[in-house]
Order: C-alpha cells, then sequence, then structure tokens
C-alpha cells in the first residue's frame, strides 16, 4: 500500500553499461525459452563465472591430460620392466641350452676317452642346475605357459642328468666296454633334443611378448604426444579466452568508472548550482516581500486614516500575501536544506522525541480538547532534528485537520515490527482525505484542503517523505473524508547507506 | 556620551534603507545614520576618504552591514574592520536576509558582534531595525575614541 513514488527518478543506464557482460545477475534477465545453447547460457552468465568457467576448463584439461600420460608412461615403465626380464630369460635360456649341450658332448667324450676332464661341463651343470631352475621360475613367474615349460624342462634337465649320471657310472665300473653302444648314441639324445625344442620355444614365445610390448610402448608414446600437443592448444586457446574475458571486463569497468566520475562532478557541479540558487532565492526572493508589505504598511500609515474599509482590506490583503509568500520561501529552503543537508547517524528515542513536540506545541494546543493516545515507541537509528520535522509536520497536521471537531482524537504508535523495519502511525479523526488524491499527499505544493480552510503552503508532508527516505525508509497513509487519517512512517532498524 | 557618534548603515537597496529610516524615524534616530550604498563606500567613510574625506573623524557608534552589496560585500567589509586595529572595537552588526547557516557561520568567525536576519514582515523588522538602533546606537555604550582594542 505504499503509494510514494521516488523523489528523483532513476539514472537513465550508463552509456557502454547496456553489454550483458556487465549484468547483475543472470536472474535479472527474462525467462528463456527451453530451448538454449551453450554459448547462449554462457553469454548469459556474469563475468565472474564465465572466467571461473574459464579456468575450470583449463583446470579439467591439464587434469585429463596429466591422468593420461601419467597412465602411458606407467604402461611403458611396466614395458621396459618386462622387457629386461624377457632379455634377462633369453639370455638364461641360452646360457641353459648351451650348458645342456655340452654336457652331453663332453659327458659323451668322457665315456669314450676316461679323460677326467671332460666331466667338467657334467659337474658344472649339476652345480648350476638349481640356480638356472630357480632363475628360470623366477624370470617366468606369472606367464602360466611358459611355467609349465620350465616344469617339463625342470624334468627333462633332470633326466638328462640323471641319465648321464648312470652311463658315467657304468663307465667308472665297467669300462668303455660297457658304455660303448651309449657313447656312440649319447646317454640322453631324446631328452636333450626335447630340451632344445622347450627352449626354442619359450624363446619364440618371449620374443612375441618383446614385439607386442614394443609396439604398445610405440602407440602409447603416440598418442601421449599427440594428447600433450592437443592439450597445450586447447589450453592456449582456452587462455587466451579467459584473457579476453578479464581484460574485456576490465575496459568496460573501466569505462563505467569514469562515466560514474564524470556524473558525480556533474552532479556536485549541479548540486553547487542549487546551493546558489537556493541561497539567492533566500536572499533576494525576501527582499521586494519586504519592501511590499514595508510599504503597504507605510502606506497604511500615512493615509491610514483617510481610508475607507474596503481600501484598508486591499491594503492588509497586500500585506498578508507577503506574509505568506515569504512563509512559502521559508518552508522551500527548509525542503531543499533537508535534501542538502549532512546527515547525523545516531540513534533517536521516539518516545522522547513525542514528549518534546507535544511540550513545543503546547500553544497550539490550548482551548482544544483532545484525547491523546500515545504507544510507548522505540529507540531507531537516525538524524535527530530531521525525525524532528518528520513528527513536527504530521503531529501539527494531526493538530490542525481535526481543529473542526469537537474532540480531537490523536494517536501516535507503533504499527508492527515487521523485520528490519519499525513502523511509527499517527491517526487522526480529522477531516480526512480522499484515498483518490493519494499520490499527491506528499508532493511539494500539494494541498487538498483549500486556503481558506486550512492554512499551510503544502510542504511539510513533502518534507516527511524526503526525510524518511533519506532515512532509508517508507512513507505512506491511509484516509476517510471526514472521518480521519493515518500517517505511517517505516523507518529502517539499520543505518541506511546514506 | 554617544549622541554624537553616527550609526553606518550600509545597504545597497534604496527601498530596505528607506524602510529601515522610517523605522528609525520613529525613535528620532533616523538623523544620526550615516547610509553607504555599498561595501567600498563604508570603507571610505571608516577610513575618511573619497567622498568622507572632510568629515569629522571618529568612529562611529554600530555599522549596520548587509551581507550583500556591490563593489566590497558584507563579509569583506567586516574581515577589513576586524582585521584593523583601530577599527575592530565598532561594533558590527549584520544586517540581511540570509539565513544560510554558512554566511552565519563565517560571520561570527570573522567577528560579527550580532547577526540579525531581516524580518519580511514589516511589523517585525520594524521593531528589530528599531531596537536594534536603540542599543547600539544610543544604549550600548561604545569602546572610547583613540584606544584601540589591546588584542
Amino acid at each position: 500500500m505504499d503509494t510514494v513514488t521516488s523523489d528523483r527518478p532513476p539514472l537513465p543506464p550508463i552509456a557502454g553499461d547496456s553489454t550483458p557482460e556487465t549484468g547483475l545477475t543472470p536472474a535479472l534477465s527474462p525467462p528463456q525459452p527451453a530451448k538454449r545453447t551453450v554459448a547462449r547460457r554462457f553469454r548469459e552468465l556474469t563475468i565472474e563465472r564465465r572466467i571461473l568457467a574459464g579456468f575450470s576448463l583449463v583446470f579439467i584439461g591439464i587434469l585429463i591430460i596429466g591422468a593420461v600420460s601419467y597412465r602411458n608412461t606407467t604402461i611403458l615403465i611396466e614395458n621396459s620392466r618386462l622387457d629386461t626380464k624377457s632379455h634377462d630369460l633369453l639370455q638364461l635360456l641360452n646360457t641353459v641350452d648351451v650348458a645342456m649341450d655340452e654336457a652331453e658332448n663332453n659327458h659323451r667324450r668322457y665315456l669314450v676317452t676316461g679323460e677326467v676332464v671332460y666331466l667338467k661341463s657334467f659337474r658344472s651343470l649339476t652345480e648350476q642346475k638349481p640356480t638356472y631352475l630357480k632363475y628360470l621360475k623366477d624370470l617366468t613367474a606369472g606367464l602360466p605357459q611358459q611355467e609349465s615349460r620350465v616344469d617339463t624342462l625342470q624334468k627333462l634337465i633332470e633326466q638328462q642328468i640323471n641319465a648321464e649320471t648312470g652311463a658315467i657310472a657304468k663307465r667308472d665300473g665297467g669300462g668303455f666296454e660297457a658304455v660303448r653302444r651309449i657313447a656312440l648314441e649319447g646317454a640322453a639324445k631324446r631328452e636333450l633334443a626335447a630340451i632344445h625344442r622347450i627352449i626354442a620355444e619359450m624363446e619364440t614365445d618371449e620374443h612375441q611378448s618383446l614385439r607386442r610390448r614394443l609396439s604398445e610402448s610405440t602407440l602409447s608414446t603416440t598418442n601421449t604426444i599427440v594428447l600433450l600437443a592437443l592439450g597445450a592448444i586447447l589450453q592456449l586457446v582456452l587462455l587466451a579466452s579467459v584473457y579476453y574475458l578479464i581484460r574485456h571486463d576490465i575496459t568496460a569497468r573501466r569505462k563505467v568508472a569514469a562515466e560514474l566520475q564524470l556524473r558525480g562532478e556533474l552532479l556536485e557541479a549541479a548540486n553547487k548550482e542549487l546551493e546558489a540558487f537556493s541561497y539567492s532565492v533566500s536572499h533576494d526572493l525576501r527582499a521586494p516581500l519586504r519592501h511590499i508589505d514595508g510599504y503597504a504598511s507605510l502606506l497604511s500609515k500615512a493615509v491610514g486614516d483617510s481610508l475607507n474599509d474596503k481600501a484598508k482590506r486591499y491594503l492588509q490583503t497586500i500585506s498578508d500575501s507577503a506574509k505568506q509568500m515569504g512563509q512559502l520561501i521559508d518552508d522551500l529552503l527548509v525542503f531543499s536544506r533537508m535534501g542538502r543537508q549532512e546527515m547525523l547517524h545516531t540513534t533517536v528515542n521516539l518516545d522522547q522525541l513525542i514528549k518534546t513536540i507535544l511540550y513545543d506545541l503546547r500553544l497550539d494546543l490550548q482551548g482544544r480538547e483532545i484525547s491523546w493516545t500515545i504507544d510507548t515507541l522505540p529507540e531507531v537509528p537516525g538524524d535527530p532534528a530531521m525525525l524532528r520535522q518528520v513528527f513536527v509536520n504530521l503531529l501539527s497536521n494531526a493538530l490542525k485537520f481535526t481543529s473542526t471537531r469537537p474532540i480531537a482524537k490523536i494517536a501516535v504508535g507503533v504499527e508492527t515490527k515487521s523485520a528490519g523495519e519499525i513502523i511509527v502511525f499517527v491517526r487522526d479523526n480529522g477531516v480526512g482525505f480522499d484515498m483518490q488524491y493519494l499520490g499527491k499527499l506528499f508532493g511539494v505544493f500539494q494541498r487538498l484542503h483549500r486556503a481558506d480552510e486550512f492554512e499551510g503552503t503544502g510542504i511539510g508532508l513533502a518534507n516527511v517523505r524526503r526525510i524518511v527516505h533519506r532515512h532509508g525508509g517508507r512513507v505512506w497513509a491511509e484516509g476517510i473524508p471526514d472521518q480521519g487519517a493515518t500517517f505511517f512512517v517505516a523507518l529502517p532498524t539499520r543505518r541506511p547507506r546514506t | 556620551m554617544t549622541a554624537a557618534k553616527p550609526i553606518l548603515l550600509a545597504e545597497d537597496n534604496p527601498r530596505d534603507a528607506e524602510l529601515a529610516l522610517a523605522a528609525m524615524e520613529e525613535e528620532h534616530i533616523s538623523d544620526k545614520v550615516v547610509l553607504c550604498h555599498d561595501g567600498a563606500e563604508v570603507l571610505d567613510y571608516l577610513y575618511c576618504r573619497g567622498q568622507f574625506k572632510s568629515r569629522l573623524k571618529g568612529n562611529p557608534a554600530v555599522v549596520f552591514l548587509d551581507l550583500k552589496m556591490p563593489k566590497v560585500n558584507g563579509l569583506e567589509v567586516l574581515r577589513t574592520i576586524k582585521s584593523d586595529i583601530s577599527l575592530r572595537p565598532i561594533p558590527v552588526v549584520m544586517l540581511t536576509s540570509s539565513r544560510e547557516e554558512k554566511d552565519l557561520a563565517e560571520s561570527y568567525a570573522l567577528g560579527a558582534n550580532a547577526y540579525v536576519v531581516k524580518p519580511v514582515e514589516f511589523h517585525q523588522f520594524l521593531t528589530a531595525v528599531r531596537e536594534l538602533g536603540t542599543f547600539w546606537g544610543v544604549i550600548n555604550e561604545p569602546p572610547p575614541e583613540g584606544s584601540p582594542s589591546t588584542n
């Protein structure tokens, strides 16, 4: 029910401010149809959100590149470890292969010649066998196929060694003749052939693994390089966009700041002009009025006795009009001062304020029958002198417009204490007003009553509104013709910005 | 005895001057009034130069000073008076239309002895001027001649 309109029209948009980048929040824009492209959505975001989005994308990109690079590098390291293992295995297989060959060949030589020196290879193999097997098992751990081959290999080696051991024992017991046939063929010819075959299989297998891993590593490396290159380009593009956004925003802000400063200077100049104007009004406009009243009085004194009643009334009217205009000027100056005057920010005890005002108005109360209802009023933040003006005006009005009532009823109270503001009202049973003129009620020099009904310049409520607005509050009124009026003043409980 | 000492009225507006004189007429002190039409004339009078070259020596009983005057304005005259050791004792009453706080503060800061806002209503104006004239021109004892202020 707040009908109060602002004293000042809203500032026209500042040039360059219309770009959506500087818009406050996306919520301010009207609802859009559901089909919205990502780009459009992005354009509706605030600059901070857009920059944040840009940086987030860069960050996500870095994370992805990091993760993929890590994975690829891990693969490369693992492959290289496996390659080392494969090479070790291949070398070991070769050693074993040679050792088996030598053992068999030299053992045959021993069978033929009986030279102990030929047993060296066989003994060496017998000694090395557990070591070979251990390494073979180690190097094939985790490869089931190779493991089972190692098991077979182990059996074959043992069989070969056993066969050879048996042959050597026979040679030692029965001489060359006992082993003639064996010496020609070899004790473990079949086993050795099987061993060669198995070792060849294992070698083939390892070579295949090596080739597979090589191609895998090559692919992985290529992928990483491509990813890094693409990522770097993408990051560059993103960072460039973010840089563009920030720079664009800074430029826009600078422009707005410059505009604001210009406006501030213009306002200051306008304010100075206004001050000069009201000073001039105060000084120069009063003088002719003083003269009108002065000369009218002098005239009345000079020829007053010879004037008839009509002429005397004319002279009186001249004086009265001059005085009235003087009052108007004074009121206007007060109104103008109320808008410019620096505000004090203290706490005002409304209870105390109303009491003081009623004491000061006591002369106006003489000869009046008034029924007062005054609630306990709270304290509010504000300027004491200005708020005093508000309640002087409201109470004076209440007194003025109930002057035709045999018993005036005036109430001052707190309507509700809603969050963040205190609403104080002044209610009277006076002549009231028609709600259709509500819009004019708080205007400067607006009067709803004829001058001969109630005196006044029509500035009081305009002052009330201006002061309350400067306190960050609201004013409104309710009235019924011939029944009374209620004026509401809502004041914020916290100090306003200005 | 103050009878010989004139009242200096600085008023650029002839109507205001006439009304002021009319007010003083009633108290029969209008013949003591010397009228200056701007600030320069006031200074000429005080320093006995120009058209006042041959006037009787001595400071006026009081200076009624309008703020807004041509050539030299009231505040400038006030500053000159209060910064001259021989003129400083002269009581200066600002008689002006301005109710502006700025003017009030500045006047008192410069050493004005009183500040009176000319009422629009003639009867009030009459009373004010009459009382001012009577008080400063008749009742108040001005500083003795040739005894400059010690401060």
